[in-house]
């Protein structure tokens, strides 16, 4: 099965046409998965400013990153969910979406980031190198605007 | 001057088609709007995660304020920034939506309760009950600038 025939499939199934259909599912599943964003959003860019050693200079990293985390995840997983059922009512759209795929390619860097900057700065017990918190704060930062970019240009797609 | 009237010249200001101009303005600053929102109510959040006692509570309430404070006064900024700029675009419009006029009369509460109520109830040495009520009050006041905002596109 190709990915588009499964695309296919997937807009004819019973969720994908309630969401699709349904007046209001669209609009409240996607003022869930902004809701997240401002929840995710503000504890990755507080992280990254202090990495950055922008603001809260009086938390060290170590001690701030440890305690956003668990928020970090709720807010993770929701801003996912919500962005899935969203995805699942229209994925031919997205399918030929140019800025769709843009924002699963920044996705997926975000993993490699992650994979990167985690022993080093984010899991680490120790205070992290400053030069290297930097970059992964910076970096982190310019994954997740394209990310905002490219996830809002999917509606404006044509 | 009648209010139509302000919308109109707002509709035919240089913002206005400049936001109309290239069909990716919008989207740009639309995005801007939700990085901006990302800063404002995500710091606002974490002072209040933090008034619940839910989250970061190695740090006081007042700590966290003071600290975030520049980056919530930044994202406030990019928000009556990029805000005003979004409305220009299509000013009568948006003044006869519904979801429009909830989310500014929200808006405008959200912004003068966090300036007044939820600042002293984050600054007390203890805020103990009333710091929880003014965490509430505040998720429950942003969550509907947020919900109403999205609602501007369906009504």
């Amino acid at each position: 099965m190709s990915l588009l025939s499964f695309c296919q499939w997937l807009q004819e199934t019973d969720v994908s046409v309630a969401i699709r259909e349904g007046a209001l599912l669209y609009p409240i599943i996607g003022g869930i998965h902004l809701l997240a964003i401002a929840l995710f959003g503000g504890m990755v860019l507080a992280s990254d400013v202090r990495m950055l050693g922008l603001g809260m200079r009086r938390e060290s990293i170590t001690d701030l990153i440890g305690q956003l985390r668990v928020w970090k995840w709720i807010g993770g997983v929701v801003v996912v969910v919500t962005g899935l059922l969203l995805a699942w009512c229209e994925p031919i759209k997205l399918y030929h979406s140019r800025s769709f795929w843009i924002k699963m390619t920044l996705l997926a860097l975000v993993g490699v980031h992650a994979l990167i900057f985690h022993r080093s700065v984010y899991g680490s017990t120790a205070a992290p190198d400053p030069m290297r918190a930097k970059l992964a704060g910076f970096l982190s930062l310019l994954l997740w605007a394209g990310i905002v970019f490219s996830g809002r240009l999917i509606a404006f797609d044509s | 001057m009648t209010i139509l009237q302000i919308m109109q010249w707002l509709e035919a200001s240089p913002a206005a088609s400049a936001m109309n101009g290239p069909e990716w303005a919008f989207p740009v600053v639309e995005s801007l709007h939700f990085i901006g929102f990302a800063f404002l109510i995500g710091t606002i959040a974490i002072v209040d995660l933090r008034l619940l006692g839910l989250g970061m509570r190695r740090q006081p309430a007042a700590q966290l304020e003071a600290d975030l404070r520049p980056w919530t006064w930044a994202g406030l900024a990019i928000m009556l920034t990029t805000g005003p700029l979004m409305f220009s675009a299509d000013a009568t419009r948006y003044y006869v939506n519904p979801s429009f006029r909830i989310k500014i009369t929200c808006l405008v509460i959200a912004i003068l309760y966090n300036f007044t109520l939820h600042r002293m109830a984050a600054r007390s040495e203890k805020p103990g009950v009333a710091g929880i009520l003014a965490a509430c009050v505040s998720l429950l006041l942003w969550s509907s600038v947020l919900g109403a905002g999205r609602m501007i596109a369906f009504v």
